[in-house]
């Protein structure tokens, strides 16, 4: 739906990663997801905001594999791969990146990196998924034997993000990347996740702090009750004032102020 | 008291040390995977302790061969416990519940033994049973020293394994995230039915190090797990470093105070030492922050 409103520049787009009328929820408990659909373009950041209970993390779930949708369909360029478990979503190029920390606290920075490619076994391949993500991520190859848990909340994200791309994901899968980090962290953390896509990586991430994310994105998608209530370019949904007083939290800003700050 | 005589007490508790550190390594790697309290791993040790008897008193050979048998049959045994007993318990439960059903294992394998091998007490003749040596004034006995040579190079073993291996790697992860082991395609269900294999493994090696030394019976398990849950507790739940520093000073503290106190008023240490870091310090002195999630 995001790119409907989306005006492709050539024609028909092709997507990495679609959820098609989606339904899910937990247990026996109601549904979360009522029918919801997202398309994530190559080379884009998608972004979903919306209210507490609106479904946003559940969305991320369905698409790695950590909850099987009860309706609905998951397609990762073209395929159907709707009741995989995380390890063939992996397979498939979906990376989850969890909310709040989720590095493997004793052990070291270089074991978590490798442990993103648990699941491979080309030697050759790895080496160059870890100068990759070194690249992309100086504090991992600085900090590669010190135990992760001993990092600042910033760089324990980064770790996150290179372990979740040393198997050369189509997607990143991004629950909440800000939470819990202070005013700088969350900056670098956004100028990563900018990097991320410019290196050829689509990104869907959640964000409770939705202004900045949104600032940060191409598409937004504004979830309520478990739907896609209105998407579209994300400078669009910045710029609509009902939107940002029903969703962000007031006025949409008049001048470049809060851009200039993240810089 | 004279200098050979503590030097003395050192050496036996450096060498009780040893096998405590097995011992306890394994029960805090079920811990550490599954948040599994195992009552029944001490049983296990009788149980492989019986079998090393029996082994030796059939065939005749040294007690150390049976672990060519024991070791794979007690990891198959935990791969199959953790599978069909223990993931079926309800997981908001599971910690508690897994007392009760490994409680009631322990004693299974009590009545078991009790009813093929009757409450006799057995213990195996070996050729080298007597001898000693000596070193700076302390006698080490040669069983003890095998023992602890077998708990020593078990525990590198384990050791290598959690850090070099890639299944190390994998149940390590699980152990400190599990929901991110499995977003890194890790299958933390077989991960952790190996982790069990893998404890109840050292229940193996850790009871053929008992039999070479020490008279059995069914219920001689009760005697251990105490001790060992006070270690684990000492040394962090899921630490297994943790657990061997533990059980090393325990096992010294221990084997210094039976001279003063006597062999059953020594045993209290593990107690003191257990009711000490609950109050002080409850996550453990040695390892990790898993405890508060206890």
């Amino acid at each position: 739906m995001a790119s409907e409103q989306h005006d492709a520049p050539q024609g028909r787009q092709e997507y990495l990663l679609e959820l098609d009328d989606v339904q899910a929820g937990y247990g026996r408990a109601a549904l979360v997801l009522r029918g919801l659909t997202v398309k994530v373009p190559p080379a884009s950041v998608v972004c979903l905001v919306g209210p507490n209970g609106a479904g946003k993390s559940t969305v991320l779930k369905v698409a790695s594999g950590m909850l099987t949708p009860r309706a609905g369909s998951v397609r990762v360029l073209g395929q159907d791969v709707t009741r995989n478990g995380p390890q063939d979503m992996l397979a498939a190029g979906l990376s989850h990146v969890l909310q709040g920390h989720s590095v493997f606290r004793e052990m070291t920075v270089g074991e978590n990196v490798m442990l993103g490619a648990y699941t491979v076994r080309d030697k050759q391949f790895i080496a160059e998924r870890v100068d990759f993500v070194k690249s992309l991520f100086p504090v991992v190859g600085d900090r590669w034997d010190a135990l992760a848990g001993a990092l600042s909340g910033g760089q324990q994200k980064q770790v996150e993000f290179a372990r979740s791309l040393m198997v050369d994901p189509k997607v990143v899968l991004l629950d909440e990347p800000s939470m819990g980090l202070d005013p700088k962290a969350t900056a670098t953390v956004f100028e990563q996740v900018v990097r991320m896509r410019d290196a050829g990586l689509a990104v869907l991430m959640v964000e409770q702090n939705a202004r900045r994310a949104l600032e940060t994105a191409d598409l937004g998608c504004v979830l309520d009750l478990g739907r896609v209530h209105i998407s579209g370019p994300a400078q669009e949904l910045l710029a609509d004032p009902q939107l940002a007083e029903l969703y962000l939290g007031g006025r949409p800003h008049t001048d470049d102020s809060a851009k200039a700050t993240h810089v | 008291m004279s200098g050979s005589l503590i030097l003395q007490s050192v050496v036996l508790g450096v060498l009780l040390g040893g096998l405590y550190a097995l011992l306890a390594a394994g029960l805090t790697l079920y811990f550490g995977v599954m948040r599994v309290v195992m009552i029944a791993h001490s049983a296990f040790l009788i149980l492989a302790a019986y079998l090393a008897w029996y082994f030796t008193s059939q065939t005749g050979l040294d007690p150390l061969f049976s672990l060519i048998i024991t070791v794979p049959l007690f990891f198959v045994a935990g791969v199959v416990m953790q599978r069909l007993l223990i993931s079926r318990l309800r997981p908001a439960t599971l910690t508690m519940m897994s007392v009760l059903l490994t409680f009631s294992i322990a004693l299974v394998i009590e009545g078991m033994l009790g009813f093929i091998f009757s409450g006799t007490q057995r213990r195996i003749q070996l050729p080298y049973s007597g001898t000693s040596f000596e070193v700076f004034g302390a006698n080490i006995a040669v069983v003890k020293l095998i023992a602890f040579v077998l708990a020593a190079a078990s525990l590198l073993a384990l050791y290598l394994i959690m850090k070099r291996t890639r299944f190390g790697q994998a149940l390590r992860a699980t152990i400190q995230h599990p929901e991110a082991a499995r977003l890194v395609g890790v299958n933390t269900d077989r991960v952790a039915g190996y982790g069990f294999g893998l404890g109840l493994a050292t229940a193996a090696v850790g009871g053929t190090a008992l039999a070479l030394d020490s008279t059995i019976y069914p219920s001689l398990h009760w005697h251990w797990i105490g001790p060992l849950m006070a270690i684990i507790v000492v040394g962090g739940l899921g630490s297994i470093p943790g657990a061997a520093i533990a059980a090393m000073v325990l096992g010294i503290g221990q084997a210094l105070l039976q001279l003063p106190l006597g062999t059953t008023w020594a045993q209290t240490i593990f107690y003191v030492a257990l009711f000490a870091t609950l109050m002080l310090r409850p996550q453990g002195f040695f390892g990790g922050r898993l405890a508060q999630r206890f």
